[in-house]
């Protein structure tokens, strides 16, 4: 070999070394979403090249493999996209191809081999087959490459079953640590180190337990962005004109949900398509303009992630809407199987399928689904879904000494049980002039039940109704793992899964939509009924736990009182500026923004309250934080950990006077 | 052909399951139970972090059960679920089923010192139970 070839080589090496590089980064941007035709054509430029220039010095495996590699991306530009399983074998061969171009052999031939059998397999890659499918598949298909985008990371590729696993891990160390905690919960209160150990190790595995979570979550991004195109064509095959726009495609999901939900993304926007937009002709008849509208928009809401999905169409029927407002729920209406909106039987939607498929998928992944609707106006589709399927913050209750969990995204507040009304032959109980159906787990299991005389009930939020669930005591809201009942529980409806607690005990979470459905027959109707207004104390609490606040509020309207509640110190001295007749405020220490002891201060260096008696209620048991109490000018103070109803009531019945 | 199996009694009769879908006894526990799940169905169970169904075998199989003792967690694929029995009897070779049984929870029964035994199919007792009042 002469020294110019040596030369020659050694740039040829370099260039392909360049190229190889660049090869990877535009992949990899493919896959995570962010790419489109525009890396799909660098990164055949660069197969090209490499092609090119190892042919022509007589390199045959880099070239052979370099052309497989361009073969492949041929294909994706003709698609316009590039399905993310081929990124993997693709990203194989750029390391094979950089091991050939420096001389090792026999890395092609396995390539090639896979390359040319990629996209060949008929049926589940669509996208490269446009000619052999039917005609509307290719929203499916550019949401199926998109939305399979599984492994992401642009900087570390890691598989995503280690990041489960480590989830995993990360989850049975949180239960280890309410475990330990349980165990402790005696020495609690001896000492204050005991306890600061413990918080501290429980905001570090909740930092861990966040970081991890985000591991998995990913962009709606990743799945929207060829959905534009795709319904653009789908309504002009429809002989309609119809323009997409997606908003807060950066809101993040769960990894599994984003799979989960593709297809049912995709479904909606059909239905959109299909049912709720009209042609351009009917549509000027109605004063509209031609092109319809359909909006993508995702946002956090609460606990929860929607992604809604609006028409500016024509909106379901006068009386389909009739029907939902005596049943209580238009997605119930539906949803109900078989039904369609659809006059006729059009190719792309009208299968006779209605959103029942949607609300199954929703609900498989313990979300609920909303629908709105005006006539002639259009339709909106809201999917309300979990920002993360391994970790649930639930409310847990006891009932017949077993616990049981609420998702705290579908708890409204808990209520005491006091007076019940009967709604037809449902008994139910009077909230904010509403009145709500009670029930109880017993339906579950299609057993009878009786009102309790005083009990705590939890007033559930789902699919716009509201129901009030019956429980003997409230233990607390706390994020739990999710676990699945299994195969052999499968077909037994009502269950999300089940949650180890750190006792050791199983506490089955509810399924709020399915409570919700429970009795057939027509929907409570709220009617508002006549409060007999009864002369009662009125009472603030102030805590920024959710279950220790409800907890408290339950206690006090069991005995009588009314009660307003708070966040924190601030939101309550703006309550305390707000309700007339307050007479008493029951308040927590440990609280963001402004803490018990301050809000005390605060009340009592104000002219118009500071006479006004303060509880203060908490887990500082010491003596320290007693006489700091004491000092605020405390009017009682109450330990948690020595929490007594009766004592409790007897100290603010004397505070209060009555 | 015979095959190690584990024998078990429940409700006064004697059964059988091959050793290698059981996975191990363990005690009766704390059991949770599942409002809605059918009679058979006795609650779910925590095993060292893992949540189980527990079948009670005599209502399984249509017999009234008398003091229930230990559990046996049986696997069929990737399915478990740990079977109630009265008593684990012992661990050993189950000759070849002779006897047709009326049970599709049994594969048949066969003769063990003279006590007759009933040869468990563990893949239809774990399968899924429909709920009560469903069609299936």
């Amino acid at each position: 070999m002469s020294a110019s070839d040596e030369e020659i080589h050694a740039l040829v090496r370099q260039e392909a070394g360049d190229c190889l590089q660049r090869m990877e980064a535009n992949l990899m941007a493919l896959e995570s979403g962010e790419g489109g035709s525009a890396e799909i054509d660098a990164i055949l430029r660069d197969a090209h090249s490499i092609k090119g220039s190892s042919a022509m010095i007589g390199w045959q495996e880099p070239a052979t493999l370099a052309s497989a590699i361009e073969d492949r991306m041929e294909r994706a530009r003709e698609t316009g996209s590039l399905p993310n399983k081929a990124v993997d074998p693709l990203l194989r061969a750029v390391d094979a191809l950089r091991r050939a171009v420096n001389g090792e052999e026999g890395v092609a031939a396995p390539l090639v081999e896979e390359l040319a059998a990629l996209g060949v397999e008929a049926g589940d890659e669509g996208a490269d087959s446009p000619a052999g499918r039917g005609a509307p598949p290719r929203v499916e298909a550019a949401a199926r490459a998109a939305g399979s985008a599984a492994a992401q990371a642009p900087t570390i590729r890691i598989d995503a079953a280690k990041v489960d696993r480590m989830l995993d891990a990360v989850g049975e160390t949180v239960l280890y640590h309410r475990r330990l905690e349980h165990t402790l919960e005696g020495s609690r209160q001896e000492g204050r180190q005991v306890s600061e150990e413990l918080d501290m190790g429980e905001r570090l595995l909740g930092d861990l337990q966040d970081s991890v979570v985000q591991m998995r979550t990913l962009p709606l991004s990743m799945i929207t962005s060829p959905f534009p195109r795709a319904i653009r064509d789908l309504a002009s095959e429809e002989g309609k004109e119809a323009e997409l726009t997606v908003s807060g495609a950066e809101t993040q999901l769960d990894r599994a949900i984003l799979e989960g939900i593709s297809e049912t993304i995709v479904h909606l926007l059909r239905n959109a398509v299909a049912h709720g937009i009209e042609t351009p002709e009917e549509r000027e008849a109605a004063g509209k303009p031609r092109l319809g509208r359909i909006d993508l928009r995702a946002h956090q809401r609460g606990g929860m992630v929607a992604i809604e999905v609006a028409d500016d169409g024509k909106g379901v029927s006068a009386e389909i809407l009739a029907r939902a407002e005596q049943v209580g729920s238009l997605a119930e209406v539906l949803s109900e199987t078989g039904f369609s909106t659809a006059g006729e039987v059009t190719e792309v939607a009208g299968r006779g399928v209605g959103l029942d498929a949607v609300k199954r998928s929703v609900e498989s992944l313990g979300g609920g689904l909303e629908v709105q609707s005006e006539p002639g106006k259009g339709t909106e589709v809201t999917l309300l879904l979990p920002l993360t399927l391994a970790l649930m913050r639930v409310l847990l209750f006891e009932l017949g000494e077993q616990p049981f969990g609420l998702p705290m995204t579908s708890v409204g507040r808990v209520v005491a049980v006091t007076d019940t009304t009967s709604l037809g032959t449902r008994p139910s109980v009077e909230i904010d002039g509403q009145v709500v159906r009670l029930s109880h787990l017993a339906e579950l299991a299609g057993s009878g039940w009786k009102v309790p005389e005083r009990s705590p009930a939890i007033v559930v939020e789902s699919l716009g109704r509201r129901l009030a669930v019956l429980c003997d005591e409230l233990i607390g809201e706390e994020e739990v793992v999710i676990k699945s009942l299994g195969a052999v529980l499968a077909g037994v409806p009502g269950y999300l899964g089940a949650a180890i607690l750190g006792d050791g005990r199983i506490a089955l979470v509810l399924d709020p939509n399915h409570l919700m459905r429970a009795p057939k027959g027509k929907m409570a109707v709220d009617q508002p009924e006549d409060t007999t207004e009864r002369p009662a104390g009125q009472v603030l609490v102030v805590d920024d736990q959710f279950s220790a606040r409800e907890l408290q509020r339950s206690i006090l309207e069991t005995a009588g009182y009314r009660v307003e509640v708070a966040r924190d110190g601030r939101e309550a001295l703006q309550r305390i500026g707000e309700i007339t007749g307050l007479d008493l405020v029951m308040t927590d220490v440990q609280m963001p923004e402004m803490d018990g002891f301050e809000l005390l201060e605060a009340i009592r260096a104000d002219e118009v309250h500071s006479s006004l008696p303060v509880v203060v209620v908490t887990t500082l048991g010491d003596e320290a934080s007693r006489k700091r109490g004491a000092e605020a000018g405390a009017d009682a103070y109450i330990v948690k950990n020595e929490f007594d109803q009766e004592a409790l009531l007897e100290t603010i019945e004397r505070l209060v006077g009555r | 052909m015979s095959v190690v199996h584990v024998r078990v009694r429940v409700a006064g009769e004697h059964y059988a399951l091959p050793v290698e879908q059981v996975l191990e006894v363990a005690d009766l526990g704390a059991i949770a139970s599942v409002p809605g799940s059918p009679a058979a169905l006795i609650g779910v169970r925590n095993l060292r972090g893992q949540v189980i169904p527990v079948i009670d075998l005599a209502t399984l199989l249509g017999l009234t059960g008398d003091q229930p003792g230990r559990i046996v967690v049986a696997e069929s694929g990737e399915v478990r679920a740990g079977l109630l029995v009265n008593e684990v009897l012992d661990v050993g070779e189950l000759p070849p089923v002779s006897e047709q049984v009326e049970s599709r929870y049994l594969l048949g029964a066969c003769l063990v010192d003279g006590e007759l035994v009933g040869a468990l199919d563990v893949d239809a007792v774990l399968a899924p139970i429909a709920p009560p009042g469903g069609s299936a």
